[in-house]
């Protein structure tokens, strides 16, 4: 056996010795780093930011879950380097005792620091990139594939992962000074046995946490609503935000709750669990924290999932009720292929159409009251303009061609076209007159009521007016002001092919004039621009359409010709919105495994921080099947409570967000969140899976 | 040798002081083997802990072999634990990850590169105190008292001033401790080391040329051994009796 001769020997033999106690430590830096460097590179990746408006709120969201992310990771990495210095201490408590000064243990403490924290954090930070790229490809193999998914990174993204490692390595640095500088040995030594019991609050806590979690929610998510509503805000200041602080204080709450008293009433049989009870309070701070990161984490995990079916379920339902197979329309001057074009191309398909019906449209200004900022940049009054924006307008003929429902507008007023349910986001009651954008004639017009049609609703509004009204207004308009819809039926079965052919020679069909968003308006341009203003849509880059990119998600979300062809709709909505739904899916994914990866730390260290309590009880005779029970007891509460809470409440938050849009849940909504609960009912599969997976290692580490 | 003037050091628990010792003054002379017995939150291991520098006290003097410790820079104080002290716990406090025999020399590889004289001493004191068998063992391989005595070993190898036992026998059965205060013994003859034990167990203490009684942070009465060891043990125990009633 060799010998060790000095000090660098023995603290390489020591670092050997204590392997297994680094290698929770180790884990956990990997895991942060893989994480944090996966989910930057593919939220900053070229592929995530073309697809993701900018400013849009799925960007916003994906921000938001991101920073949720880096905070749980940056707990348990904390947590963890805390665990690795508990077991470290009382070997450099005995050495201090034996007279190694400051300076003497400095150099091998940061040397093994360093080395285990940066080796971790490097490694997890290359690993990133191929969990990225495996996750990513087997999407595209397993679930979708598209032009958009071509996944390209960005190695700017490399500068967060390098600030998360210099704060693994600085943090584990810091704590290693903190440790050589404290002056009581003693409590260098016994710092594995201290315990950290939390401040105990009455059973009352967990209700009332409760209660503050729902109010929270409803007055953070309600505020800005009432701020516009009552007082006229126009630009509802970010402060307002901080109505949400009561649900994290309730979440707080209810974690003490979980930690210090259990919701289980212990009346009839105060002492079941007495010891997986007091272990947890005595370690309070900590678990209450983990507690904490892990609800959050499944809260931001499940509010990511959830985009997709509430998205695809009101689409998918969308394109299912639409009364024709094909729905278009163009402006006047596009050379845009007519019946017989259409026609001919169907039979290459073995296709022939029926109910072919079309009409023609015009393009006038609409008036109408919206809300305008005062000089202080805060409050807003209701003015009324009378070019405020585009809108279609038909007249009683051409309605009853299209739609087939008889119609009867009087003279001097129009009937807005609204969806089935009423919940369309674009109407205007208020209008007084419409205006020729060519001729600048007006037309006094009042609201009558409401049509329903939904394949005419759309981001600008759509009227009727009587015919002679109609011609009257429209008088002298040119074609670009002027356009056509057309719908059809397909005679039999549909073909894809006919559909994704037609397509391509449709959007080919146009010019440059009309490449360009569904929300840019032309007559808010020119009034803005006769007030000597420049127009924003003109400057913004929100979304760029390119008739080279026909099949990308922004062509297909925001063209403003964009046809309703329920066939390639159907089939290519999953690709249409592949980035969207792979990158939300995959922040569920990242947000579950740092959730899991938590619980599974906080499990550990229950193992590593109570074994001496465990050798204890066996000493004192207590049957495995006690011990059992213990650990089980420890470990369910770990799991249980982050994950009931953290999915209901974002269930519950998701059905009022659903409610609130317009006072009311659709049947879509009620479709999407049978969904949500089923991928609740599957994670909480996962979840159990990982928690006996837990409580078998621990029950082996404790030899159970 | 080792002289303590009024002595106080105090805890904090919240907005509660607490004062521990209370003014204590004693000395102790080379070579001798003393006792500090007391009851439970008397101040002994706090005493001790102080003695030995792992704690800061508040105010007073402790004078060892001629130094003031008090006001003494951290780096100082660190080369008094490693050359001026030798400590034994009730939990022998040897690291897991060393042998036996590194073990014993921890003291010496902290002062750094280990010398023949240092292995050759650490082999003799193993010898000394029946160990030599396990040296190659690791800490999890061997006994309670076999683990006590290579702590005593590991504390006398830089011939320290003294040697402060933090109750030794505490975690050990009555074999063990027999064993381990005849390693202290063999030390004080052998070596001519100075101790000062801190214990509970009236049997050690009546091992010692002298025991301290403590009570309530401050020194209730001091005794002498005689001639005989039984006798001894019998004072103690009177004493002690005495001390517990008033």
């Amino acid at each position: 056996m060799n010998q060790i001769k000095n000090m660098k020997q023995m603290e390489e033999k020591l670092h050997r010795a204590d392997r297994k106690q680094s290698r929770l430590y180790l884990f956990c830096n990997f895991m942060a780093l893989m994480i944090i460097s996966a989910y930057s590179a593919l939220m900053l990746s070229p592929t995530v930011q073309r697809v993701f408006p900018k400013g849009g709120d799925s960007r916003k969201q994906m921000y938001m879950i991101f920073v949720m992310t880096l905070v749980g990771c940056v707990v348990f990495t904390i947590y963890a380097l805390g665990l690795f210095f508990r077991h470290k201490s009382g070997q450099l408590g005995i050495l201090m005792a034996l007279g190694a000064s400051r300076r003497r243990l400095a150099p091998g403490l940061f040397r093994e620091v360093i080395t285990l924290s940066g080796v971790s954090a490097i490694a997890g930070t290359a690993a990133g990139f191929p969990l990225v790229w495996m996750i990513w490809h087997g999407f595209r193999l397993l679930l979708v594939d598209s032009s958009d998914m071509i996944l390209t990174f960005d190695f700017r993204c490399l500068f967060i992962s390098l600030l998360f490692l210099l704060l693994v390595v600085g943090a584990a640095c810091l704590t290693a000074w903190r440790y050589l500088k404290r002056t009581n040995i003693m409590e260098v030594i016994r710092e594995e046995h201290i315990n950290e019991p939390v401040k105990e609050l009455g059973r009352w806590c967990g209700p009332v946490g409760m209660l503050l979690i729902l109010s929270g929610a409803v007055l953070g998510y309600g505020a800005p609503l009432a701020c516009t509503a009552w007082f006229c805000v126009y630009r509802v200041p970010e402060w307002v935000s901080v109505l949400y602080a009561p649900v994290f204080v309730g979440l707080y709450m209810v974690m003490l709750h979980t930690v210090v008293h259990g919701w289980k009433s212990h009346r009839k049989n105060p002492y079941k669990h007495i010891i997986s009870r007091s272990m947890m309070k005595f370690q309070g701070k900590q678990t209450v924290n983990n507690l904490l990161v892990i609800t959050l984490l499944i809260a931001g995990g499940c509010f990511a999932v959830f985009y997709l079916p509430t998205n695809g379920i009101s689409a998918m339902f969308r394109y299912a009720s639409q009364p024709y197979d094909y729905f278009y329309k163009y402006q006047a001057d596009q050379d845009v292929p007519d019946k017989e074009t259409v026609e001919a191309l169907g039979r290459k398909y073995a296709l022939t159409f029926q109910d072919w019906k079309e009409c023609d449209y015009v393009t006038l200004g609409i008036g109408g009251d919206h809300d305008v900022s005062e000089e202080d940049g805060i409050h807003f009054h209701t003015e009324y303009t009378p070019m405020l924006s585009e809108a279609k307008v038909l007249s009683e003929d051409a309605y009853r061609t299209l739609t087939g429902q008889e119609v009867d507008v009087v003279p001097g007023t129009y009937l807005h076209l609204e969806n089935q349910e009423e919940s369309s986001l674009y109407t205007n009651e208020s209008a007084r007159e419409f205006t020729n954008m060519v001729t600048r004639e007006q037309l006094d017009v009042q609201f009558a009521g409401y049509l329903h049609y939904d394949l005419l609703v759309e981001d600008i509004v759509c009227c009727v007016l009587d015919n002679e009204d109609y011609a009257r207004i429209s008088e002298g308009l040119t074609d670009d002001w002027r356009g056509h819809y057309v719908e059809f039926n397909v005679d039999g079965r549909d073909s894809y092919q006919f559909a994704n052919a037609f397509y391509h020679l449709f959007v080919s069909s146009f010019d440059e004039t009309c490449e360009r968003p569904g929300y840019y308006d032309r007559v808010q341009k020119i009034r803005e621009n006769e007030a000597g203003v420049e127009y924003w849509a003109d400057t913004d880059d929100f979304v760029i359409i390119s008739y080279e990119l026909a099949d990308s998600f922004m062509f297909r979300s925001f063209w403003v010709y964009q046809p309703n062809f329920r066939i390639l709709d159907q089939n290519d909505y999953l690709r249409n919105m592949s980035v969207m739904f792979m990158m939300f899916f995959f922040i569920f994914i990242v947000c579950m495994i740092t959730a899991l990866v938590v619980c599974y730390t906080r499990c550990q260290s229950i193992a590593l921080n109570n074994r001496y309590i465990f050798d204890d009880l066996q000493k004192l005779g207590a049957l495995p099947a006690f011990l059992d029970q213990e650990v089980r007891s420890q470990c369910s509460n770990v799991f249980k409570v982050p994950s009931l809470v953290g999915m209901s409440a974002m269930f519950l938050l998701f059905a009022m967000i659903l409610y609130a849009n317009d006072g009311r849940i659709l049947r879509t909504e009620w479709a999407a969140m049978g969904i949500c609960l089923g991928i609740m009912v599957l994670f909480g599969g996962v979840i159990y899976a990982v928690y006996r997976a837990s409580v078998k290692t621990i029950k082996r580490q404790l030899g159970v | 040798m080792l002289y303590v003037k009024e002595l106080y050091k105090s805890y904090e628990a919240g907005k509660n002081k607490y004062e521990v010792l209370k003014g204590i003054d004693f000395h102790v002379a080379k070579g001798e083997f003393v006792a500090v017995m007391g009851p439970s939150g008397s101040g002994k291991t706090t005493l001790l802990n102080c003695i030995s520098c792992y704690i800061p006290f508040d105010k007073g003097n402790i004078r060892l072999g001629g130094m003031e410790l008090a006001g003494m820079k951290e780096d100082a104080l660190a080369r008094v634990r490693n050359t001026k002290i030798g400590f034994v716990f009730q939990d022998f406090m040897l690291l897991d990850g060393l042998t036996v025999r590194e073990n014993i020399l921890v003291p010496r590889i902290v002062q750094g590169e280990v010398e023949e004289e240092a292995e050759k001493l650490a082999d003799q004191l193993a010898a000394m105190f029946g160990i030599s068998h396990i040296l190659n063992k690791y800490p999890a391989e061997i006994s309670g008292g076999e683990k006590q005595r290579a702590a005593v070993a590991r504390s006398l190898i830089n011939s320290p001033l003294i040697i402060l036992a933090d109750e030794p026998t505490g975690n050990l059965d009555s074999k063990s401790s027999r064993a381990v205060i005849e390693t202290f013994n063999n030390a004080k003859e052998q070596m001519d080391a100075t101790i000062f034990m801190v214990t509970h167990d009236s049997f050690a203490a009546s091992f010692c040329d002298r025991v301290i009684l403590m009570k309530d942070g401050v020194i209730y009465r001091q005794l002498e051994k005689g001639e005989d060891r039984s006798l001894f043990q019998d004072q103690l125990l009177e004493a002690i009796k005495e001390m517990s009633a008033q």
